[in-house]
């Protein structure tokens, strides 16, 4: 019988960041997941490498924890981070007044921010409201999650964890009071699986307060919507939040090749946390606060709505809720519950995960006796090793100059280790610049089951189409690369049927336009929709 | 300057009516904005492929009278539908179109639906197809027992694959080889040439089709079936031909991914006949501006001949559906943006779409409201002088119908004859 030392559950930022962790510091690791990585949360949000400014004002510990995080992940994890810098703007219907609360509390709480003229922030800008009547420069900028998930991911592996996708927890191994293990559900093959662990760590985004449910712990988690919409362009190059207490739709975040406005934050009933639909109110609040920060908004086609759950947790003593806290919530069952074994690592947010690993890992190894320190702050993630990514680039001169680029941002060093041989220069995701070597790559060394694995992994089908073409080039490639024409057949409906779910709540306009010619294609041209 | 009839948009519909009437000594405009339906044609052209509950049609005309009233097929009727059905291959071929009738008529006369095979490798229903589609007369029994699909390397759009994977469920064993030539590997270079349209402008030279050919036919193994991808033949068709001599096999050419090759040769064709008339083409030019006075539109303007003023008799709306901006769908209602006409459209928005990708989507029924001879409204007020031809036809839902060239071609004939007998 194999035991592990961990078991971490969920494959979000959080499960990867801290099996990565465990197994920097040595400890034998399995990692499972129900579905793919970055599906939940980590998957679902602005993808804003805070600056902390955000919470400088209400949430001092946050704010802290931000910009501590910010300046660790420029350095580890650079080619998942898109240094644009942000703006914080005070439109005439804002009070100017909270400006000076807000540049006080920043940098007391470490984060440069500086005050500048409303004229250079249109010269810095050129998207921004032109009516504002304050803007504030902070170190803001953006982050890959799909790209730093899969970064830990591959890291954890390459110190020896064993990664688990597809499977999904049903059920603990107990002994009294002390959990052994888990039992877990293959999706592929059907099949319930025993697996041991000296400690199993539970860190399944809102999906943890079922986990710890099955342990036989209550957490009381509050599932809070976040709706957000893609445009398709980068209208923006810095990151633009509205300088006030935050509120809805106040973040405009630019990535690759779009930009994001978002969310919102509604309380939703646990059950309906697997199945998040973006409404009609949303879509409107999103387009009319959106329009505000940049105008511009107002003609940009829509690619897509969508939105994730944050996994808020009350206070332990409140379980009415009011004192919902966004910050990180480690549980060590065994103090709280009498439950040994078993950890929870929750709360928290995307920008801080490296820190809610090192906390979780930290809880381990106390547990477990082990000594070794946190690498994590320093050892940086695969892909944003060795020298700058320029240099990166010149090593695969044979691809095309824009796509170089496009595979340095996604895979950082690891382009340089790309197959580019026969016919593998070939451009599959002509929005993305996503070539076929890298299709390839993610098939064989990705854990990639499907296209939509694909697309976390790579950006295929991200960009301005959708996946019009780029949809079916890549289920051919990966075809191929499985030796299974039918699944990718398949693979590719259920691709186009989850693109059509984000554009289906903004179905107008531009946005109904090209998705009635994808729709031609797949349908009239392709005869996807025909039965066998 | 002034015309008999002036047609918007460039596409299937438009260049059909504009043939038909400047064959009849009728002066007309064509002011097309750009690509059309044409550019990402499958290749065939389909009539009715199943009805808006589902049921799978295979004699167009005998399905006409479950079709409803406000169908345009209904408006256009039974017997002008026979006599067009029967005219449009020789309407095509004196355009130097070729298109194939699926097969012989059934019963009765009637035309029957055949089967493309598709770049899935699914079978699709059509009508007609184009110079080097195949239309087979059945889904089920394949004639063949082995097949060969050759693909030029690299070519993403072609997935040969899938064609392989849909053939060898009915019966037929298929083998994949790529085929490398000189000039295509050089487009290479550049991802985004390396498209249909791509290969197909290296392919009209000589010494590349023929090299092509030769190595494919060294590539035959005791194979029927040959399958190429359809990127031959977009200059002169007639290579198409000596392909399929060239090689010792039956050859079929199954479509790629967007642009259409057949689409555009065809679109090329049919404009060119129409200049042949002496029809005039406005490429890249957008109406705008029109006048319209006492329920008749006087004239319009384009926006590349600014202030120079287009009259007519006649004005023949073809622009087009969402895609071609025939139509454009604000959040709460559809819009025809030239002339602003009535357009049926559902008043929740929530029923324009269905949450499936694959099911029936509402929204490409949408459609400017005409009366029984295709003659659309503004605010009520019916335009004597403006007919509407093509997807822009509000009534069905030809996505779904698989009667979207039908629709075109039909309409387009129609409004042709009906302006004719008018004078």
């Amino acid at each position: 019988m194999e035991e592990f030392d961990v078991i971490v559950v969920g494959g979000g930022i959080t499960g990867a960041g801290t099996a990565r962790d465990c197994a920097l510091r040595g400890l034998k690791v399995l990692l499972i997941e129900r579905d793919d990585i970055a599906t939940g949360a980590t998957g679902r949000n602005h993808g804003l490498l805070h600056s902390g400014a955000r919470y400088a004002v209400t949430d001092k510990e946050s704010a802290s924890e931000c910009i501590s995080e910010n300046m660790i992940l420029k350095k580890v994890a650079r080619h998942c981070v898109d240094d644009t810098s942000g703006l914080f703007i005070t439109l005439p219907e804002d009070d100017l007044e909270y400006q000076d609360t807000f540049v006080k509390s920043c940098l007391a709480a470490g984060i440069k921010a500086e005050v500048i003229d409303p004229k250079e922030a249109l010269r810095l800008e050129p998207s921004v409201n032109p009516d504002i009547i304050g803007a504030v420069r902070v170190p803001d900028g953006c982050v890959d999650p799909f790209r730093l998930c899969s970064a830990n991911i591959v890291d954890a592996k390459l110190h020896g964890a064993k990664i688990a996708l597809r499977s999904e927890v049903v059920g603990f191994i107990k002994e009294g009071d002390t959990v052994r293990g888990v039992k877990v559900l293959d999706r592929s093959t059907k099949q319930v699986n025993d697996y041991y662990s000296k400690i199993v760590v539970n860190a399944a985004g809102i999906w943890g307060h079922h986990i710890a449910s099955l342990a036989g712990v209550n957490i009381g988690m509050f599932p809070a919507k976040g709706a957000l919409l893609i445009f398709a362009h980068r209208v923006n190059s810095m990151v633009i939040n509205r300088c006030r207490k935050p509120a809805n739709a106040d973040i405009l975040v630019p990535g690759d090749t779009v930009c994001v406005i978002g969310t919102t934050s509604t309380r939703v009933p646990y059950e309906e946390c697997d199945n998040m639909r973006v409404t009609p109110d949303e879509v409107r609040l999103l387009l009319t606060e959106g329009a505000k920060l940049a105008p511009c908004l107002e003609h940009t086609r829509i690619l897509r709505g969508y939105a994730g759950v944050r996994p808020l947790v009350s206070a332990d003593n409140d379980p009415s809720g009011r004192n919902i806290s966004r910050g990180i919530v480690c549980l060590d069952h065994e103090t709280r519950d009498g439950i040994k074994g078993f950890v929870s690592i929750t709360g928290g947010k995307l920008m801080t995960y490296r820190l809610m690993a090192e906390i979780a890992t930290d809880t381990v190894c106390r547990k477990l006796g082990v000594e070794a320190s946190c690498q994590t702050a320093k050892l940086p993630l695969p892909g944003s090793e060795g020298g700058g990514l320029e240099k990166i680039a010149k090593k695969i001169w044979e691809v095309p100059t824009t796509a170089q680029k496009a595979l340095v941002g996604r895979f950082g060093a690891g382009a340089a280790h790309l197959d580019f041989d026969d016919d593998k220069g070939g451009v599959v995701c002509e929005c993305e610049e996503v070539t076929v070597a890298e299709v390839d790559a993610a098939a064989e060394y990705l854990d990639v089951n499907d296209l939509v694995d694909l697309r976390r992994r790579t950006r295929v089908g991200m960009g301005t189409c959708q996946g019009e073409l780029c949809a079916c080039r890549a289920a051919g490639r990966l075809a191929k690369a499985n030796g299974c024409a039918a699944k990718a057949r398949e693979d590719l409906k259920s691709f186009m049927r989850e693109r059509w779910k984000g554009m289906y709540p903004v179905a107008w306009g531009e946005t109904l336009r090209e998705g009635s010619y994808t729709q031609w294609v797949y349908s009239e041209v392709l005869g996807l929709n025909e039965d066998r | 300057m002034r015309f008999d009839t002036i047609i918007i948009g460039g596409g299937l519909s438009s260049l059909v009516c504009g043939i038909r009437l400047q064959r009849a000594g009728k002066k007309c405009v064509i002011v097309s904005a750009g690509q059309n339906a044409l550019h990402f044609s499958s290749g065939t052209f389909g009539l009715l492929g199943r009805l808006i509950d589902g049921t799978e049609v295979s004699e167009p005309l005998k399905a006409l009278s479950f079709l409803p009233e406000s169908h345009p097929y209904s408006k256009i009727g039974v017997e002008k539908m026979t006599e067009y059905i029967a005219e449009v291959p020789s309407f095509f071929e004196s355009c130097g179109v070729r298109l194939h009738p699926s097969q012989a008529p059934g019963e009765g006369g009637f035309p029957v639906n055949g089967y493309r095979i598709t770049p899935m490798g699914s079978l699709k229903p059509g009508w007609l197809a184009m110079d080097e589609v195949t239309l087979l007369p059945s889904k089920d029994n394949m004639p063949w027992h082995k097949a060969l699909i050759v693909n030029f390397s690299g070519f993403l759009d072609f997935n040969a694959g899938f064609i392989a994977e849909g053939l060898s469920r009915r019966g037929v064993e298929c083998r994949v080889e790529p085929v490398s030539i000189a000039d295509v590997e050089l487009l290479r270079k550049n991802p985004t040439e390396m498209r249909s349209v791509g290969i197909a402008r290296v392919m009209t030279k000589e010494g590349n089709w023929k090299e092509f050919g030769s190595k494919v036919r060294e590539l035959v193994k005791g194979e029927e079936l040959v399958i190429l991808p359809e990127v031959f033949g977009l200059g002169d068709p007639v290579i198409i031909q000596w392909l399929r001599e060239m090689i010792p096999a039956e050859v079929m050419f199954v479509g790629t991914m967007p642009p259409s090759v057949p689409g555009i040769r065809a679109q090329i064709r049919l404009k060119k006949a129409f200049e042949a008339a002496g029809g005039t083409f406005l490429q890249g030019d957008t109406a705008v501006d029109p006048l319209v006075e006492e329920g008749r539109v006087v004239s319009i303007h384009t926006v590349n001949l600014g202030n120079l003023s287009l009259t007519a008799d006649y004005f023949v709306l073809a622009s087009g559906h969402l895609f071609g901006k025939g139509l454009e769908a604000a959040p709460s209602k559809v819009v025809e943006p030239v002339f602003g006409l009535d357009t049926d459209f559902p008043a929740d928005r929530s029923a324009w779409c269905d949450e499936d990708f694959f099911a029936r989507q509402e929204y490409a029924g949408f459609g400017v409201v005409c009366d029984q001879s295709f003659r659309p409204s503004i605010g009520g007020r019916r335009i004597g002088n403006l007919y509407v031809i093509g997807s822009e036809v509000g009534g069905c839902n030809s996505l779904y119908e698989g009667s979207g060239a039908g629709v075109a071609i039909m309409t387009a004939m129609n409004v042709a004859d009906s302006i004719l007998e008018e004078r």
